[in-house]
């Protein structure tokens, strides 16, 4: 297939499509509006259902239903509809459903505004709604990787039964980039042979599909099998990339996202200047890449880590954990929907490495 | 060529651009407004800015360029805002905290500048039919009809990926602007990933709509290397050279 140009936004649905999710339930909120505006002409043609709800809240309620008919669905949104589905993100994650949720971010908290931000990881990550509860995070930096995580999030969901949350800032969804769509497109999956979808009990004895656990140990014995699949989902979905990492790293860069891109950029002119400096960028933020920022953070040369966020900081305590601060953490950030540039990244590391240089004097 | 000389002497100082050997055409504007329609990601804001610096580099009459994309809530003309006032092209844009508003915002000064038309006009109507609502709540018809409508084509976008849905396009904007189109342009592209190949596929896809609609080419816009690395003397219409004003964060301003 030729590529083509599309919005992040177009792309995520028309990867949805290729994944063989044909339900989607969604309200319209910028920046990820497209979304809907595309999957409502373009589901009908490969005999989809786009149901738009009256509201968020809907919208989780009816992805829980639909999800428990054993059948691929999503929904799109951006923060504060996001935070209106919470309760429902909570509800599947205890009943063991799969689903995918998609979070084009915009800045907080409150309605905030309409410009790119990441200030959500902690409601991703940590959990936005109540219970022992994990989502599994992935956070792409292009239009192409969101379209080969939404096809993934897919199998990952059905996988281990739990919702997946792809978390984009403003820019994923908004921003033009060419775009490769898989050649064979995944037919809408068959759940009448699954063990737990509600397919009607005929012949069979029923199943309940639900969060409730008034025992108390039955509860514990839910929250178990919960944690049971995050420790799987630790061993086995781990996703990160490394730029210019290298031995003669002076500075570790960590950022997420599209932030990564410009820390890129900013790596890429300060090594023409004869400064080294490597960038972990993780894609699944949980998981979170832990042994491996570790081992990166405890290489010999590395003088301090710098975590570039639009946050005023939150991933950065992931990175503060996972490294045990084994080395000085200095952190970089806007909100509001101003994008960090490379110019300010630059600088952060050239105050980096002026302090070093004058701690060694005094030393 | 008084436009050629004055163009390469400002153009080149300013951007760079038009330093090449070939010999091309320019576009030109008979009429005062100059209507640019197309959907997200056919590059009409990129167009409408590199007409604009065009016409304000090459021409002795003041140029307007009005923002009336109501649909993108990023990556709009207003980005453009400081780049075409250095120039002395007046700018037309929702400012201060409606710059980024994702609401439809269609300002008085538009209506007014339409009225009372000074010099080039350019309108770069934003995201399709939808977008084209605002210009059908302008009576730019009525008051006359010295316009030119033209459809931005891009071959690897749905909505004008080829001849029928280039139509089906521009029915549905005729029908919701009030306005018949007057011409085409022919803006293939896929970002920085474009190369001859993709510009040709667009000039040929434009031809065939020109051949359908009785439409002529207006111009063929591309960023100038690419025309320059390569056989430019194949096309037989004007050329507006782009340079990209619209950049993502961590890009640069090169070419």
């Amino acid at each position: 297939m030729a590529k083509k140009l599309m919005k992040g936004n177009e792309a995520l649905g028309e990867a949805a499509i290729a994944a063989g999710a044909l339900n989607y339930f969604a309200y319209p909120i910028t920046p990820q509006s497209e979304v809907a505006e595309y999957l409502c002409w373009r589901l009908p043609q490969v005999g989809g259902n786009f149901v738009q709800a009256e509201s968020e809240v809907a919208v989780g309620n009816m992805l829980f239903g639909a999800a428990a008919t054993g059948k691929r669905v999503f929904t799109t949104s951006s923060s504060p509809g996001i935070s209106l589905m919470q309760e429902a993100i909570s509800y599947m994650a205890g009943a063991h459903l799969p689903v995918v949720l998609i979070n084009i971010m915009r800045g907080g908290p409150g309605l905030g505004g309409i410009l790119p931000a990441q200030s959500d990881y902690f409601q991703a990550v940590k959990g936005g709604g109540h219970g022992d509860y994990r989502l599994v995070v992935l956070a792409p930096a292009s239009v192409q990787e969101a379209v080969d995580l939404m096809i993934e999030a897919f199998d990952i969901a059905e996988r281990y039964l739990t919702p997946v949350m792809i978390i984009g800032d403003g820019m994923i969804g908004q921003m033009m980039e060419s775009v490769e769509f898989p050649k064979k497109y995944r037919q809408q999956n068959d759940p009448s042979k699954s063990d737990w979808a509600l397919t009607g009990a005929d012949g069979r004895s029923a199943r309940i599909t639900k969060s409730l656990f008034l025992d108390g140990k039955k509860l514990e014995d839910n929250c178990l099998k919960l944690e049971a699949k995050y420790v799987e989902i630790r061993k086995n979905e781990v996703k990160y990339e490394l730029y210019k990492v290298s031995n003669k790293n002076k500075v570790l860069i960590t950022a997420y996202g599209t932030m990564a891109r410009i820390c890129q950029t900013a790596i890429d002119e300060l090594e023409e200047e004869k400064i080294s400096v490597g960038l972990m960028r993780p894609i699944s933020l949980y998981p979170f890449p832990e042994k491996e920022m570790f081992k990166e953070a405890n290489k010999p040369n590395i003088l301090a880590i710098l975590d570039i966020e639009m946050s005023t900081g939150q991933m950065v305590e992931d990175v503060e954990r996972v490294t045990k601060s084994i080395k000085p953490i200095e952190f970089f950030g806007h909100t509001g929907g101003i994008v960090p540039t490379p110019e300010e990244v630059k600088d952060k590391v050239y105050e980096i490495l002026k302090k070093f240089k004058k701690d060694k004097k005094k030393s | 060529m008084r436009q050629d000389a004055m163009l390469k002497a400002t153009a080149i100082k300013e951007n760079g651009y038009m330093s090449g050997s070939y010999k091309s055409t320019y576009p030109s504007f008979p009429r005062q407004i100059i209507i640019i329609v197309g959907g997200f990601g056919s590059g009409k804001t990129e167009v409408s800015v590199n007409l604009a610096k065009f016409l304000a580099v090459s021409q002795k009459m003041p140029v307007t360029i009005v923002d009336l994309d109501l649909v993108n809530p990023y990556f709009r003309s207003r980005e453009a805002v400081d780049e075409l006032e250095k120039l002395g092209v007046r700018a037309i844009a929702p400012r201060g905290e409606q710059f980024h508003a994702d609401l439809p915002i269609l300002l008085p000064e538009v209506k007014g500048a339409i009225e009372n038309i000074n010099g080039y006009l350019i309108l770069d109507v934003g995201g399709d039919s939808q977008g084209s609502k605002a210009l059908g709540s302008l009576t730019v018809a009525d008051k006359t009809n010295d316009f030119d409508m033209l459809l931005v084509v891009n071959s690897r976008r749905p909505a004008t990926e080829n001849v029928e849905t280039a139509i089906a396009t521009m029915k549905r904007i005729e029908y919701t602007a009030g306005l018949q189109f007057t011409g085409l342009i022919s803006n293939s592209h896929l970002i920085d990933e474009t190369d001859f190949e993709i510009i040709k596929e667009g000039y040929d896809l434009v031809k065939k709509l020109s051949k359908e609609t009785d439409l002529p080419i207006k111009f063929i816009s591309a960023k100038e290397n690419i025309l320059q690395n390569s056989g430019i003397n194949k096309f037989k219409c004007p050329i507006l050279p782009l340079t990209r004003s619209m950049l993502k964060p961590w890009e640069r301003g090169i070419n």
